[in-house]
């Protein structure tokens, strides 16, 4: 988010998705696409079908790398000095597009006297890649005339994540692979409108459609609409609300649709912080490991059960409708909130989703066009729409970046927060795996998806658990400086000598018992992907 | 055969008479049926498998273990395994279990009354090779049987009473293997293969009844190649998941044919005409 | 009697009417949101049936739904356990605008549930019912029933069957019921002549000739047979399957299922069966986690043999009907006809 706020003033997706079909190169750094998106591996495939060529940047060997025409290895947390290596050949090979920078970018001569610094045998040390696989992606990406890169959280989840991605933007706007039709930079996201929630200012400091809090004509129109005065201060990130502790700033908490027990960092942190508060509220559609330390759980109506809209990854706003009325005493999410306002003594008096809509369409520019007699029976409209007679954006940037000039962010590598050691000797990398869903609050109900992935497994290389004497299905201890955890190992060269990966699905098996709680200083984003672990047999 | 189609997959409550410890992983349950009337017109052919239901479980193949002359008795032998079995293990005398079945093709007995038979099993395998010996013993099986037996430690050794009565047979050799020794094994250690080769079989007299893991199957099937013995004399278990048992929903399904229906016994001859994973190893 | 009647478009409605009288209606219905699905008709007048657009769904959910309940248990004490059957109504049903690929899957559904062991279930609700096809005039964008040889115009298999003939149905009747619905309701049917029948081959030859797709299933099928099926095309289409069972979902032929447990309390529960598909691999994997078959390498090879290899050995005709459901739906680009393509890409 952060990151392409400030180099193209936007953080979403530039692209549809259907666009990745007609690039020429797909360069995919940080995502295990397949099996976390498959919507968009079906994409890459075509466009493999029809000769586009892929650049995979991954630790490890996914299904995707293995198709891949480049796979670059890299060592986790090295994203930075990789991107810089290939600028670097970039330009000596003469492949950067002087007129797009010259016309849509500034800041260039910072990148480029930095890049001209950098040396690229120690970037090749550093990643853990030769030289030369390096320079082929360069090239294979660099000459291309369309070529998309798509990331996800193995970018974001790391302390440099912000400047990884304004790497990403680096590459992409020095070779003009940008503000056209199927070329551009695609953050993949985690999950099902999460981009909705940021859409609509469910972040710290911005209201719906991205206005500042602390810009007072956004902050005006929004106190006008709903007569009350808001503040100018940006609230609490994620972060500081579920790891503040016992002395934390809050004193209640309303969490809905979500599980931190399990989904955020260092557990036991998470855990205390919500023990300690004076209330804690909860809403979901079941008990969470979370809602299980709730004052008070309000059941939340499922996605069959609503109308609404849900906004996903390429900006598209979609209808869902309500196929049957809410079970039980279950209630939607927009009820829970009226009623609870109300009872609070400010009353929303909302008739339905659709009048909601029309306030969003009214106080958020993006979403300026889009109504729910316009989503209904269609795929929808992706912003920014402005009106109802605009027919919606499908890719970003055209003629200029949302900020007027794209701006060049020179990174340096940050090494991760937490590297093996001695004592720690394997580096855990934690991600998710095809069949199950977050922290498993609604796939672990299926019979079917739990019988193709029931449990949690340590992908361990072979080299390795031969070492520590572990066969497949053993199971092993694996400890941090956090927390240890119990879990079944499983043999495979997918994982480098030295690395694990494993998933956050299983509350049988909490793996943010011993994730690191450091993050990046600009987004505030957890490091997930990385963290030093000891293993042994149990 | 289950009575009608309304119950064909509607199974019928089981008591366990008791429960046989036969090593740490492996327990032999006896079994009837509540329903008295049921349980005497029940019968069954050595080979053949039930489908075992237990609350919240679901269900799962095993094979019986017992002979049929015993009327009245069912004993099935479970290795902990999953869920099921791990729930299973946990049952004692007076708990009731699911049944449907029998199910499957047997082995084919009628061929083996006139035949010197030879008997491999590794581990649980020797369920249903078991149920077989008895069967013959008990009909009077006049000619040679030998049995050889191979586990993985001697207190892995199971259904060691069989055995012991099997070794005191007058037309029985009975020769047991271990691939680790313990304090105070005497007897062989190594490959049931290894017993094989000494053993003297007429290959054209003998009808050889293999069951246990696929790389002791591969290893004896190797060994009786090269001694002559056809395919055709040379019988298997096979072992896949399964759900119905019946023959539709086709999750035993090994190549063109289902293991709960065209087996799970199969002719060498047989499985040589399907891609068999067992058997390329 | 005569064997072929005119039905005029007309009088289709009111014939309908009458029939929904003393048989529940499932037609291809196109709904609010502009889908075409078979679906049970409570109101005719409320309804539009639609018979120019593919149902997006086949008649395998009616007659082997997603889920159901085989029978409930309950398990008050550990040395009780009891099985209660539930037997749902099935109440005599028509089936109407059924195409020759959903009724061969009918007929296919048939053999699997019905010929060796009766499924009880399947047998409550195929009992008791009317199918009423329709012969197809314009092949849809991804059929090729031309090349599984059951389409696009059917002679058998069908209580009735109409073909359109513009202003008129012909209406042809291959079962007793059918040969009954025509002689209880004589006052819709007219006898058909010469030029009726000369209009209905027209419409065959034309229809013949408008698939788009040219699918070599019959060399498929032989390479099948032969073995000659290289190891690279089942290692490329199971990597690329992504494992989401849409294809054996929306396959009208695909009727492997899964048997499990739905615990309703601590001590009930339900034995459901649902569907299940012999790409995951869960459906192999054995109890310890041994699996017979390699996913990655190998997941996708069960489907196209069983289909093609297997089924035409047994019976002697394959078990896909040409429908093209699964191209449209399939994800990853491995459905039956990039199969076939790949498999038979040289040596047409």
């Amino acid at each position: 988010m952060a990151g392409l706020a400030t180099t193209f003033g936007s953080g979403a997706m530039t692209n549809s998705i259907n666009e990745i079909e007609n690039a020429q190169v797909m360069l995919v750094i940080g995502s295990n696409t397949s099996e976390a998106h498959p919507q968009v591996a079906r994409r890459m495939f075509t466009a493999m079908d029809r000769g586009a060529r892929l650049i995979v940047i991954d630790p490890r060997r996914t299904l995707l790398a293995q198709r891949a025409d480049i796979h670059l290895a890299i060592r986790p947390g090295t994203d930075i000095p990789l991107l810089n290596a290939m600028m670097r050949i970039i330009l000596d090979e003469n492949l950067a597009d002087d007129l797009f920078i010259e016309m849509r970018t500034e800041n260039f001569y910072e990148l480029r006297d930095m890049l001209f610094r950098l040396d690229l045998e120690e970037a090749a040390r550093i990643t853990g890649v030769e030289l030369a696989s390096i320079r082929a992606a360069a090239r294979l990406y660099g000459r291309a005339q369309k070529a998309v890169i798509c990331y996800c959280l193995g970018i974001t989840q790391h302390v440099c994540g912000t400047g990884n991605v304004q790497s990403i933007a680096n590459l992409a706007m020095m070779t003009g692979n940008v503000e056209k039709e199927d070329t551009g930079v695609d953050p993949l996201r985690g999950q099902n409108n999460v981009q909705g929630a940021c859409d609509m200012g469910a972040l710290p400091n911005v209201f719906p459609s991205y206005q500042q809090v602390d810009i007072d004509d956004f902050r005006e129109k929004f106190e006008r609409a709903w007569h009350v005065s808001l503040s100018p201060r940006p609230g609490l990130t994620l972060m500081e609300m579920t790891h503040g502790g016992k002395n934390g700033p809050l004193k209640a908490m309303f969490i809905m649709g979500e599980n931190p027990v399990l989904s955020d960092p260092v557990m036991s942190r998470v855990e205390e912080t919500l023990d300690n508060l004076e209330f804690l509220l909860v809403a979901d559609i079941f008990l969470t490991e979370t809602a299980r330390r709730a004052h008070v759980v309000l059941p939340a109506a499922s996605f069959a059960e609503k109308t609404g809209t849900f906004t996903n990854s390429e900006r598209r706003v979609q209808m869902v409708r309500r196929v049957i009325p809410p079970l039980g005493q279950s209630r939607t999410d927009a009820d829970i909130i009226m009623d609870l306002s109300a009872r609070l003594g400010y009353v929303m008096d909302y008739e339905s989703p659709a009048e909601i809509m029309e306030e969003i369409a009214m106080l958020a520019p993006i979403y300026g066009g889009m109504h729910h007699d316009r989503l209904e029976n269609s795929w929808g409209l992706q912003w920014p729409c402005w009106d109802r007679e605009h027919g919606g954006t499908p890719f970003l940037h055209k003629y200029y970046f949302t900020r007027g000039k794209g701006r060049f962010v020179p990174a340096a590598h940050e090494p991760p927060a937490e590297l093996p050691d001695d004592d720690y000797p394997f580096l855990l990398i934690t991600g998710r795996i095809y069949h199950q869903y977050h922290t498993g609050t609604m796939s672990r109900h299926s019979v079917l998806l739990s019988r193709e992935a029931g449990e949690a497994l340590l992908q361990l290389h072979p080299e390795d658990g031969r070492r520590l004497g572990v066969r497949g299905g053993e199971m092993v201890r694996m400890r941090s400086r956090r927390g240890e955890v119990r879990v079944k190992a499983q043999l495979t060269e997918t994982v480098k000598a030295g690395e694990v990966y494993t998933t956050f699905h299983f509350s049988e098996m909490p793996v943010n018992l011993l994730t690191v709680s450091a993050k990046d200083h600009f987004s505030q984003c957890p490091e997930y992907k990385i963290c030093a672990v000891h293993l042994e047999k149990v | 055969m289950p009575s009608s189609s309304q119950d064909l997959y509607q199974p019928k409550p089981a008591e366990i008479r008791e429960v046989i410890e036969e090593n740490s992983q492996i327990k032999t349950f006896d079994l009837s049926f509540v329903d008295r009337e049921y349980n005497d017109g029940f019968s069954y052919e050595p080979g053949q498998f039930m489908m075992v239901s237990i609350p919240h479980c679901g269900e799962a193949p095993i094979s019986v273990s017992s002979t049929p002359l015993n009327g009245g008795t069912i004993h099935l032998s479970v290795r902990r395994a999953g869920k099921l079995t791990e729930v299973m293990h946990e049952m004692k005398r007076g708990d009731v279990v699911g049944l449907r079945g029998p199910y499957g093709r047997p082995f084919p007995m009628a061929s083996l009354s006139a035949k010197d038979l030879l008997f491999v099993a590794g581990g649980i395998g020797l369920a249903p090779l078991r149920s077989v010996i008895n069967t013959c013993l008990a009909a009077g099986h006049e000619r040679r049987i030998t049995i050889l037996y191979g586990s993985r430690t001697p207190s892995d050794i199971a259904f060691k009473e069989d055995l012991a009565s099997w070794g005191q047979t007058k037309n029985v050799t009975c020769l047991l293997t271990v691939d680790r020794a313990e304090p105070g094994w005497e007897g062989e250690v190594g490959l049931v293969t290894a017993l094989l080769a000494h053993c003297s079989l007429d290959p054209h007299e003998t009808k050889a009844l293999l069951c246990g893991p696929p790389m002791m199957i591969r290893a004896v099937l190797a060994q009786l190649a090269d001694r002559g013995f056809a395919d055709g004399d040379i019988i298997t278990t096979m072992e896949r998941h399964m759900k119905c048992g019946v023959g539709i929903c086709r999750h035993c399904h090994m190549d063109d044919k289902l293991v709960c229906k065209d087996g799970p016994v199969f002719t060498l001859e047989e499985l040589k005409q399907l891609k068999v994973m067992e058997l390329q190893g | 009697m005569p064997d072929k009647y005119i039905l005029k478009k007309d009088h289709l409605l009111p014939l309908l009417r009458k029939l929904k009288k003393t048989h529940r209606l499932i037609a291809p219905v196109r709904n609010r949101h502009g889908d075409t699905l078979f679906a049970g008709i409570d109101n005719l007048d409320e309804v539009r049936i639609d018979l120019e657009n593919q149902p997006q769904n086949s008649l395998k959910q009616f007659f082997f739904p997603q889920q159901e309940t085989l029978f409930t248990y309950s398990n008050p004490a550990s040395d009780s356990y009891h099985f209660e059957p539930v037997v749902e109504e099935s109440p005599p049903t028509l089936y109407f605008g059924v195409r020759s690929c959903d009724l061969s899957a009918v007929l296919y559904m048939d053999v699997v549930f019905l010929k060796n062991v009766k499924d009880p279930n399947y047998q409550r609700k195929r009992q008791n019912t009317i199918l009423v096809g329709l012969n197809c005039n314009d092949p849809f964008a991804n059929c090729f029933c031309n090349a599984t040889r059951n389409g696009p115009f059917i002679d058998f298999g069908f209580d009735l069957q109409l073909t359109d003939l513009g202003d008129r149905f012909l209406v042809e009747y291959d079962r007793s019921r059918g040969q009954e619905i025509i002689s209880d309701w004589r006052q819709f049917f007219a006898e058909a002549d010469d030029q009726d029948v000369k209009a209905q081959y027209q419409a065959f030859l034309e229809a013949r000739g408008k698939f788009r797709l040219q699918v070599h299933l019959d060399q498929a099928v032989k390479k099948l047979a032969r073995d000659e099926v290289p190891e690279s095309v089942w290692e490329e289409l199971s990597m690329r399957c992504q494992d989401c069972g849409g294809c054996a979902y929306i396959c009208p032929t695909c009727t492997c299922f899964s048997i499990s447990d739905l615990q309703t309390t601590d001590h009930a529960g339900e034995r459901i069966r649902s569907w299940d598909a012999c790409t995951f691999s869960g459906f192999t994997r054995m109890a310890g986690g041994h699996n017979p078959v390699d996913r990655q390498m190998r997941g996708i090879e069960k489907r196209f043999r069983h289909k093609l290899q297997f089924d035409v050995k047994k019976d002697n005709r394959p078990s896909c009907v040409g429908c093209g459901r699964c191209v449209n739906i399939c994800f990853g680009g491995t459905d039956i006809v990039r199969f076939i393509n790949m498999t038979c890409c040289e040596n047409i």
